[in-house]
């Protein structure tokens, strides 16, 4: 079981990471490259069901399409492989824990894609001087300036 | 009253609803475990951070043209009917439904119309993705269809070039139209 989660956290970091390179190194565009790198697992996984076990044949082209989500990112916001794999391994957290109460709801994997790459997205703000500062500035200040006394 | 500015408050505001929504359900399902406790709240308070400092939306509110979210119902009957109907899963559904729909702006390298149109049949793919326990039939396809129309033609300068945002979209029509049911069937009996 740790092997087969394993397995489906690299596909989520694979997953985006390929989509994100086919949209825009080889400039195929979103829809064209989340939609077409999703047929071929899908279709593998369609005409070989029994090259791998029943966990792995039934998750990891959901969790490869889900992936390829946030790999459909524009550059603008975000070119950074890591950052890509971090958001598609966050993914794949998320959807392995995810509500029974939306199982089966269409968009539901989008969703998902969309919350795990705007908290991925989110973390270097946090790093860039000056945003989210004052607060932590004077706590700072107050730390290092009582140590110092 | 600014119509343009409220209806693109009405989109943001609607779109962190139902990611909030969405985690909350998973960590009400969850309280048993800490760390998924923890990591939803985490991942909570980045979203509200990314949604208040990401540079996601365009200044100038603009529409998506009313013909290009016409498409939607389009892929999300055809999704939905290769789903359900011939059985081939939901993955392999919008892998079909998408990627035809990205060849279509080849079909006339010009149009500027065509080139609008593969993210609107893949948003409708996303909805055919249902299963037949969400969508039990293609009037609620359409339903859901027409809500994600919406959502598309008014959020165009919204969550720009942000990966997921189709599915949001398509989420959002799916659990309107579920929530407009479950309301409607109540008050018939």
């Amino acid at each position: 079981m740790f092997i087969d989660t394993c397995i489906l956290l690299a596909t989520g970091a694979i997953a985006a990471i390929a989509t994100f390179f086919v949209s825009e190194r080889l400039a195929q565009g979103p829809v064209r490259s989340s939609a077409g790198l999703s047929l071929l697992v899908a279709a593998f996984f369609y005409f070989f069901p029994h090259s791998l076990g029943p966990f792995l044949t039934k998750n990891i082209p959901v969790v490869f399409i889900g992936a390829s989500f946030v790999g459909m990112v524009s550059a603008r916001l975000s070119s950074s492989y890591l950052r890509l794999a971090t958001a598609g391994v966050l993914f794949c957290l998320i959807y392995l824990n995810t509500s029974s109460f939306f199982n089966g709801y269409g968009g539901a994997l989008g969703t998902t894609a969309s919350i795990s790459l705007l908290a991925v997205l989110s973390l270097p703000v946090l790093n860039i001087k000056g945003r989210l500062t004052n607060g932590f500035r004077q706590l700072r200040k107050a730390i290092y300036g009582r140590r110092q006394r | 009253m600014n119509w343009r500015k409220t209806g693109r408050r009405i989109s943001v505001y609607l779109a962190g609803a139902i990611q909030a929504l969405f985690l909350f359900m998973i960590f009400r399902e969850n309280t048993h475990s800490n760390w998924i406790s923890v990591t939803v709240i985490l991942v909570s308070v980045l979203l509200f951070i990314a949604h208040l400092k990401l540079p996601l939306h365009h200044d100038d509110h603009l529409y998506e043209h009313i013909l290009v979210a016409v498409w939607i119902p389009i892929g999300a009957t055809t999704g939905y009917y290769i789903n359900n109907d011939l059985h081939l899963g939901p993955v392999m559904a919008a892998g079909i439904v998408g990627t035809a729909g990205s060849f279509l702006p080849v079909l006339y390298k010009r149009s500027a119309y065509l080139k609008q149109l593969p993210p609107a049949i893949y948003c409708g793919a996303f909805i055919g993705m249902s299963s037949l326990k969400v969508a039990n039939g293609f009037l609620f396809v359409f339903a859901a269809s027409f809500f994600a129309g919406v959502l598309l033609v008014s959020s165009k300068s919204l969550f720009h070039g942000m990966g997921g945002k189709l599915g949001l979209i398509a989420f959002t029509g799916v659990v309107l139209t579920s929530f407009f049911l479950f309301v409607l069937s109540a008050y018939v009996h």
